[in-house]
């Protein structure tokens, strides 16, 4: 696992109606170390998705740069998997297609492939859907499906754009604790970004604090792994640590 | 309410049994619905309200299936309008499949090309006929280029609508996967247009089909068209209605055992297009 390193990161817009210039992002340095799981929180319109996109590399920078392991990012790559909101599942693939579609744009072949495929559905409790259609599967299923296929391609880093916020919230839970399982046994890079105040507290070890596209706070998360929501719910330092993030996004 | 038994009446008794015997052999839902059709047919011809050579009835053009069978005639003409037909639209997927790839997915194609494209789609594929006649005269370039024609723009169009409706996330995952663009094209642009491309591709052939019908009754030699306005020639009613009759079978049978089959595996398997019943 790698290390990413933002450094006064800035992204304007062009809006040609309004004629003018749109600043989403103004000035983000962050580092994130490897096999660290950092949560960024910050009320609609902060730049937390847009800073996602740039990480990403779906979008360009206008200033500063964004290294992953020290080579700078120009463009998307495997080096940064992505869990998108939407699923974004194929609907062509069965789910062992789509878990296996990383590895086989790296050129792994068939047999292999499919044996990475079913290890890591394995992993989230999804080998009796290997050969289902994602529209056959619950939402909750289906984004089961779009981590491991993100983790089945051994990114450096592990890019979320809210995953959970499209599910119920009783499988949302069941989500979280599996996600925090499985980072504990890999130890995986992650870059989490959420509206959700208990959900970055309770997922991550950093939880970074963005406002008007800049880093208002960032608060250590140094609460006892395995975290599971029975303990935590009533859990004082939990409860403590989400208020004051809580007090941040609405400061922010 | 008490459990009173509720008796079937004979109608339920009849539909019940039309839907168990239906659902076991599909393809008698599609027959049925005919059967009034040829009995209201029979029974007009029959009245003797028009005289036979004007109203032929369902068994004259059956007979005349017979001979026309037996002489070879029916059999090549229809490989002959068949063969046409496969090979317009061979050749207008083949060059409208690429050209809604680059229209679809380049912004600058678009520009250039959508207002363009419209214009040409709307002229309809007869309306060339005159100045094609002009040009190649009476022959299979004709034919060939009027289906071509008509097929191309709606597989064209609609293909440009289905690239456009891939949504931009299944792109990025398929980028942060590690696909190069040219990878995305064939992994995730073309199965996502897919189901488009069959929309047009069934309007196309509808389409094409009937220009065809209409080339060979200007220009042809040979085909149903031919065979058609060869009897009107010779005022032969029943080989007229035959050839409507074999038209129509022939859209029912490729739409069922080519297109519908394709649409099945396909955008209504991976949940891309509500299923039909």
């Amino acid at each position: 696992m790698k290390s990413l390193t933002i450094e006064h990161l800035q992204k304007t817009y062009f809006d040609p109606f309004a004629n003018k210039q749109v600043t989403a992002i103004r000035d983000i340095s962050l580092t994130v170390d490897a096999g660290d799981f950092v949560a960024v929180v910050g009320p609609s319109g902060c730049g937390k998705t847009t800073m996602l996109n740039l990480i990403a590399g779906f979008l360009a920078p206008t200033g500063g740069q964004i290294r992953v392991d020290g080579r700078a990012v120009s463009g998307p790559g495997p080096d940064r998997g992505v869990v998108f909101q939407s699923f974004a599942l194929f609907p062509w693939r069965t789910v062992l297609d789509n878990v296996a579609f990383g590895p086989k744009m790296r050129g792994v072949p068939k047999a292999q492939r499919h044996e990475i495929a079913h290890e890591y559905l394995a992993l989230a409790g999804l080998a009796h859907a290997a050969e289902r259609y994602p529209n056959e599967l619950s939402g909750g299923m289906q984004q089961r499906v779009g981590v491991v296929r993100a983790l089945a391609n051994e990114p450096d880093v592990l890019l979320m754009d809210e995953p959970f916020a499209s599910v119920d919230a009783q499988t949302r839970m069941t989500l979280q604790e599996e996600l925090t399982r499985i980072w504990e046994q890999r130890r995986s890079t992650v870059v989490f970004i959420t509206h959700d105040v208990n959900e970055a507290v309770f997922l991550a070890n950093r939880v970074v604090v963005l406002s008007h596209g800049a880093v208002l706070d960032d608060i250590a998360v140094d609460l006892a792994r395995p975290r599971a929501w029975d303990a935590l719910i009533d859990d004082a330092a939990f409860k403590a640590l989400a208020a004051k993030v809580l007090q941040q996004v609405r400061a922010a | 309410m008490s459990a009173a038994i509720v008796s079937v009446s004979p109608w339920q008794r009849l539909w019940g049994a039309y839907v168990r015997w239906t659902a076991r052999y599909p393809a008698l839902a599609s027959l049925v619905p005919f059967v009034p059709v040829v009995v209201l047919w029979a029974a007009v011809a029959q009245s003797g309200l028009f005289p036979p050579v004007f109203f032929p009835g369902p068994v004259e053009v059956v007979q005349k299936f017979g001979t026309l069978m037996a002489n070879g005639i029916l059999p090549a003409y229809l490989e002959d309008s068949v063969i046409r037909l496969a090979a317009g639209t061979a050749v207008g997927l083949a060059l409208g499949i690429p050209l809604g790839l680059l229209v679809g997915l380049s912004d600058r194609a678009h520009r250039a090309l959508w207002p363009v494209l419209l214009f040409f789609q709307a002229i309809g594929d007869i309306a060339w006929l005159p100045i094609l006649l002009i040009w190649f005269g009476f022959g299979l370039t004709t034919m060939i280029f009027v289906i071509v024609y008509t097929v191309l723009f709606p597989v064209v169009l609609n293909t440009v609508l289905g690239v456009r409706s891939v949504p931009l996330e299944l792109h990025r995952a398929a980028l942060s996967l590690g696909a190069s663009k040219a990878r995305v094209v064939w992994e995730v642009v073309l199965p996502g247009a897919l189901p488009n491309v069959m929309t047009g591709l069934r309007n196309g052939l509808g389409f094409g089909w009937r220009a065809l019908i209409a080339a060979e009754i200007i220009v042809g030699t040979s085909g149903i068209g031919f065979l058609m306005f060869d009897a009107r020639r010779a005022g032969s009613v029943v080989e007229i209605l035959l050839g409507m009759i074999v038209l129509g079978v022939l859209w029912y049978l490729v739409d069922s055992w080519v297109l519908a089959p394709i649409e099945r595996a396909t955008g209504e398997r991976w949940g891309l297009v509500t299923r039909k019943e």
